[in-house]
């Protein structure tokens, strides 16, 4: 079967995005941070990736455990080396955000450290490199074609069963929308911190890990996908997952297809400024609809633009 | 001779980078100091100062004298018609007119002759640039916070830092800016000092700009608007419940403090001789200013001067000393410099988030003057008749 190589650049991207701007979105409604080393999480997950193919010469499907796990690690140490000591010290939120982009600047220089490491002693191209012949093939698809909606579809679903159906994601809710109310309850408000932010640098690893399968990577890869990740959140409205879900999907299509699109018509020049389209979708989410596509009320907009 | 050249360079240099910074955090200082507003897109609106330099005098002065012309439109005027006769050697096509990114060597070198023997137009060529500079950051300012102006500080955050990162991107692909990716030389208004000096005027150009930011900072935190600065800071609620605008008010403190950031942009591209978009990356110009913000402490008008002067002669020394280290370790040492950097960050925040010199109540009237005040006001109150 034949399918446009856009188009599985738009689902690739845009089904992984989804998953980035969930995990964003998820500790956003636990700490009321926005994480501005979440995209350099998605760059532990390439470096795990590329660690796998290249160095252990095995199947990259068999770390997406290990991404996930380094990733929602890297995240766990972010929380509790800064986000736990500053808010108990009722730092204010400016602090908080200047703090994760001080973790992120430590984490884009180990993984430069890790991948100047690797091309020295082992002879590895460790930047600007395409890892998709690592791939497998699936129904004479690349593999990660097929597998990364999969795993975005599944993934939400299940955060979905567990948000709602088992103990603890009820106490979790409970916790997002009123933590001093959840903690007089009984619930252990900590532990949802805790898991929340794991859970979020777990999607941000395994999303990155399948980013490296399909996409060109180098350490600063998920630097410039947080633009997309933060544009995705907004347009989602930071107010619960499945907006994020959703600002993922449309801002990564949206990225992916209008660049290819405005390309088509304007010429080549057009592709460096892809940057832009996450920006201006930021742009009209924040001036049109500030709570996000969640947000808004669609039957009194729906009233208000076909007219009375 | 030779040692204390060297030396008076290395200090000029010094204090060049240091002005330069000074503008870039006095304006942070108004903004997330003073204000609260978490401006993480500070690179965007001294990178759009430089790129201003970088667009606008060498097309400015290639107009005037008509170089994209071709040269009967200079022939009179000998230094031009020479030097870029000397340059036909190499391509002939300059005698039809010169192409202000293409042909940018030739142009900047022509230009710089001609501005050496002429101070008054270098002199007019330097303010026109930092007015243009100012303006061009003033509007980034404006049109890079308008929409998140009215949300929670978060948001601004994002789209800021959002804002900057594609100014960034359009300024690295977009050669008719600022050359993109090879970058524009500028032609050296300071060309008439003569030699080596030229790097001594541009210093005192930047540090008297970042004198004016200074005071201007100073100024505007110990008047009344510094004082509706803070509240916005510490409590918008009740600043907007007290009748202020507190979205009017960040954007003027945004608008401000991005048109005196470009202005050091512009003189700093003036001083470097020339733009390109690669040295103006998030870390250098976003980050590090945070630093020294931080570090030296936030709202404390002393303590920010402290804090980049520390900051900025720590990088000399680290700058320094670090490639000695590099044959010892199995990367490359720039990375140990920004993990050292990010965990002093980190240490800096939880240890001592007030930094070096904390920031102190607003200054107030001198003591005496309080009293006379007070003692005119019971003047007043005083019944005529009280012998």
């Amino acid at each position: 079967m034949a399918i446009e190589p856009i188009f599985r650049d738009a689902i690739v991207f845009a089904s992984l995005l989804s998953l980035l701007s969930v995990g964003l979105t998820l500790t956003y409604l636990v700490t009321k941070v926005p994480n501005f080393a979440h995209g350099t999480i998605a760059s532990i997950g390439i470096y795990v990736t590329l660690t796998s193919t290249e160095l252990l010469q095995s199947d990259p499907y068999e770390f997406l455990p290990a991404a996930f796990l380094l990733g929602g690690c890297a995240n766990l140490i972010l929380y509790f080396v800064a986000i736990r000591p500053l808010n108990r010290r009722g730092a204010g939120l400016v602090s908080l955000m200047v703090a994760t982009i001080a973790y992120d600047l430590v984490l884009v220089a180990s993984l430069n450290m890790y991948a100047d490491y690797l091309t020295k002693t082992f002879k590895i191209a460790s930047r600007d490199f395409i890892l998709r012949k690592h791939d497998l093939v699936l129904l004479g698809q690349p593999g990660v074609f097929l597998t990364a909606p999969v795993i975005a579809v599944v993934l939400v679903v299940v955060l979905y069963v567990f948000l709602t159906k088992t103990r603890f994601g009820v106490a979790m809710r409970a916790a997002i929308e009123d933590m001093a109310l959840a903690g007089v309850l009984g619930i252990n408000v900590r532990r949802v911190y805790v898991v929340s932010w794991f859970l979020a640098g777990g999607l941000g690893g395994l999303a990155g890990a399948m980013l490296g399968l399909w996409f060109q990577s180098d350490p600063g890869y998920g630097q410039r996908v947080l633009i997309s990740i933060f544009a995705a959140s907004v347009v989602g409205g930071l107010a619960n997952i499945y907006g994020g879900m959703i600002g993922g999907l449309l801002v990564g299509l949206a990225e992916i297809l209008g660049t290819n699109w405005l390309g088509g018509i304007l010429g080549t020049w057009v592709f460096p400024y892809r940057a832009i389209i996450p920006l201006l979708a930021m742009v009209i989410a924040l001036l049109l609809a500030p709570k996000g596509i969640t947000g808004v009320k669609w039957s009194q907009a729906i009233r208000k633009v076909v007219g009375r | 001779m030779v040692e204390t050249n060297l030396v008076l360079l290395f200090v000029v240099d010094l204090v060049a980078v240091f002005a330069a910074y000074l503008t870039v955090t006095s304006s942070l200082n108004m903004e997330f100091g003073y204000t609260g507003i978490p401006d993480f897109g500070k690179v965007l609106s001294f990178a759009a100062g430089a790129f201003a330099a970088g667009f606008l005098p060498g097309r400015l002065l290639e107009q005037l004298f008509g170089l994209d012309r071709g040269i009967q439109a200079y022939a009179n005027n000998k230094i031009l018609a020479d030097c870029v006769t000397e340059f036909s050697f190499r391509k002939p096509e300059v005698l039809q007119g010169l192409k202000y990114v293409e042909d940018n060597v030739a142009v900047t070198t022509c230009l710089t002759r001609v501005l050496q023997n002429d101070p008054l137009l270098s002199l007019s060529v330097v303010v026109l640039t930092v007015a243009f500079a100012g303006g061009i950051g003033a509007v980034l300012g404006f049109v890079a916070s308008y929409p998140a102006i009215r949300l929670r500080e978060d948001y601004l955050a994002m789209t800021l830092l959002a804002m900057a990162e594609v100014v960034n991107v359009v300024g690295y692909n977009y050669p008719e800016i600022a050359g993109g990716t090879l970058g524009v030389a500028v032609p050296d208004p300071y060309a008439w000092v003569g030699g080596g000096r030229r790097f001594l005027v541009a210093t005192i150009a930047l540090a008297i700009m970042a004198v004016m930011a200074y005071v201007y900072m100073r100024r505007v935190s110990s008047s009344p608007f510094g004082r509706v600065m803070k509240a916005v800071r510490d409590g918008e609620v009740a600043a907007e419940a007290l009748g202020k605008d507190v979205v009017k008010i960040r954007q003027k403190v945004l608008v401000v403090s991005s048109a005196v950031a470009a202005t050091g942009g512009a003189l700093w591209a003036f001083y470097a001789g020339g733009v390109i978009a690669t040295a103006y990356d998030r870390v250098t110009w976003t980050f590090w200013p945070w630093v020294m913000v931080i570090m030296g402490g936030a709202a404390n008008n002393l303590g920010v001067v402290l804090g980049t002067g520390i900051f900025v002669a720590s990088r000399k020394l680290i700058d320094f000393y670090k490639f000695s280290l590099e044959p010892v370790l199995p990367f490359s040492v720039v990375w140990v410099d920004r993990l050292a950097l990010g965990i002093v960050l980190i240490i800096m925040l939880i240890a001592r988030p007030q930094g070096i010199l904390a920031e102190k109540p607003s200054m107030t009237l001198k003591k005496e003057k309080i009293l006379s005040i007070i003692s005119r006001a019971k003047e007043k109150a005083r019944p005529p008749n009280n012998q």
